[in-house]
């Protein structure tokens, strides 16, 4: 991509919001759930270490259900999700001149210092999304489209603790 | 009726197919309206940008007020959505978790691997550290399998904890969802200071709002479409009818409906799924005690189109089937009389020849079940694999095993 391009600005929020709201209703329509993203990285990641160290993975109960099941991770459903948010995020990238290695960061951080607080980030999400039994996609936006109690406490949770560190770790961001 | 797969309308096998057209669609959507940048992502904790909310708000509102109407007009089997169980102080603990990675990543899983996908370099580190998050968790898994599996609440409607009907809480939402726009909106302006010229230059709200609030106030008082009409037996009127014997339907008309794949004559073995798999009678569908009253079989149970035949090896299984879903006020519900041990005992035990050739009942009888041994042993009647089967529909698993879902 060149850089004399400009990016083309974002869609409407609501427009944005309305047309994945669609999205979801649809994957509702047709298959029953809604939409996920931590479980494609825990499928693969159950898959790789079942294959790598079946002996170590036989010892903790949670990959009991990886053995059970005999499909491998490309025929994961939320696998194959995943692989297609790879390609429709890149369409979209394409398409609005959005395109190129980046390390996006707070004015007020260096590069390492963004670097390692999203290595932190992710990790902690990983752990959470187990236990809150999906993420933002799988357990809040779901959950909330479907009215469950799990998936609006999963979400009030997220943002409930969200709001309470911001201020903690507000010069990440401001 | 939708759910499309899981109602058996179309090919499972599509499954995948559909998979990747969704996710085609989620991750346009999520790098069109700006999520693969953290720092707008992370403005919705700070007050300078909202774009979560709006575009994370509009778009469960959408999805929600569409599944309302669809099932309000009866066009959508709730019963076999997945629906989220709850595992409270879980659930609880990963949200905290999950807060405090989503302040110090700035991304949350999905919007994370869209990020990655145009080049965020901050985006792929966040999902390295998530595969690490997610190991971690594996790794201790046995340590904390109490709080991952305890406090389980079941599969309850956020509407059913509050004690209020579905629709009054939908519309709440929509209206939570219209005054936090609003409200969020002016914080937005007051924090980056935003001057009044570019603010006025902003689309209104003001229809597309009032719609929205209109059509979700006119579901209010809408009569919703009863599936069930399940209505609960009394226990006097339950011993009453276990009493009288005509639950049972006779081995000589479970064969015959069997031989002519009658579609309003279903099976339902009560036995374990291990023995269903190993034997079962054509058509067949497995349904344990258990699993009876359970959310997703409500409506199955609950339309009154043919007759449901429980069986099991005795009769003894299938009874207690029987009266458990009686007294839940499940109707057009029999009992194969004797049993799979009792029916092969007919069809295979049973002599060639009237005892009475002057009997023509017991001679037709005789010959009708010499027909269907034939039938059993040679023609393609026999094992599960032979016959097309005739399930009403095709219930597919969706919960997975041990409330493990995905995200």
């Amino acid at each position: 991509m060149t850089t004399e391009t400009q990016p083309k600005p974002f869609m409407n929020p609501y427009l944005a919001g309305f047309l994945l709201g669609l999205v979801l209703l649809a994957s509702f329509v047709i298959t029953g759930r809604g939409l996920g993203a931590s479980g494609a990285a825990k499928d693969a990641m159950a898959a790789a270490v079942i294959h790598t160290a079946p002996e170590y993975a036989s010892q903790s109960g949670f990959y009991d259900a990886y053995f059970a099941s005999e499909t491998g991770p490309f025929r994961s459903w939320l696998v194959i999700l995943a692989i297609g948010v790879i390609v429709g995020g890149f369409i979209s990238g394409a398409s609005s001149n959005r395109l190129g290695l980046k390390m996006e960061r707070g004015p007020r951080i260096n590069k390492p210092t963004r670097a390692l607080f999203a290595i932190a980030g992710g990790l902690l999400f990983g752990l959470g999304a187990q236990f809150g039994r999906g993420c933002t996609s799988g357990a809040a936006l779901s959950g909330m489209a479907v009215l469950s109690t799990g998936g609006i406490l999963t979400m009030m949770a997220i943002f409930g603790s969200g709001y309470m560190m911001a201020w903690f770790f507000r010069k990440l961001w401001i | 009726m939708a759910p499309f797969i899981p109602e058996g309308l179309v090919n499972p096998e599509l499954n995948l197919f559909f998979a990747l057209l969704l996710g085609i669609g989620f991750g346009y959507v999520l790098e069109q309206a700006g999520f693969s940048s953290p720092r707008k992502l992370a403005g919705v904790f700070y007050g300078y940008d909202f774009v979560v909310l709006r575009v994370f708000f509009t778009a469960g509102v959408t999805a929600m007020v569409g599944l309302t109407f669809l099932s309000f007009m009866g066009w959508i089997d709730m019963s076999l959505v997945f629906v989220n169980p709850l595992f409270l102080w879980s659930a609880l603990v990963g949200g905290a978790i999950m807060g405090l990675g989503f302040i110090l990543g700035g991304y949350c899983p999905g919007t994370s691997i869209v990020a990655a996908t145009v080049g965020k370099v901050d985006a792929m580190l966040f999902l390295a550290g998530s595969v690490v998050g997610i190991f971690i968790f594996g790794h201790f898994y046995n340590a904390w399998e109490p709080l991952y599996t305890g406090s389980f609440l079941g599969n309850p409607f956020i509407y059913e904890t509050l004690g209020m009907p579905r629709s009054w809480f939908a519309f709440a939402l929509v209206m939570m969802a219209v005054l936090a726009f609003a409200i969020t909106q002016r914080i937005e302006d007051n924090v980056n200071q935003t001057p009044k010229e570019i603010a006025s230059q902003r689309p209104s709200y003001v229809m597309p709002g009032a719609l929205l609030i209109l059509s979700m106030f006119a579901l209010l008082f809408l009569p919703e479409q009863r599936k069930s009409n399940a209505r609960e037996v009394p226990a006097h009127e339950l011993l009453a009818m276990l009493q009288q014997n005509d639950r049972f339907v006779d081995v000589e008309e479970a064969t015959y409906k069997i031989i002519q794949q009658d579609k309003n004559f279903i099976l339902i073995d009560v036995r374990e799924p291990e023995e269903f798999e190993r034997f079962a009678l054509p058509g067949a569908i497995n349904i344990t005690i258990d699993e009876l009253l359970g959310r997703r079989y409500r409506d199955f149970f609950g339309n009154n189109n043919g007759k449901k035949v429980f069986y099991s090896y005795g009769e003894s299984g299938a009874d207690m089937a029987w009266t458990v879903a009686r007294r839940a006020g499940f109707e057009g519900i029999y009992v194969l009389e004797g049993g799979l041990n009792g029916m092969f005992d007919t069809l295979f035990n049973g002599s060639d020849k009237p005892k009475d050739p002057n009997n023509l009942d017991e001679g037709f009888s005789v010959r009708f079940l010499s027909k269907a041994r034939q039938m059993f042993l040679e023609g393609d009647a026999l094992p599960r694999q032979a016959a097309p089967q005739v399930p009403v529909r095709t219930i597919i698993e969706l919960e997975t095993p041990g409330g493990r879902g995905g995200c």
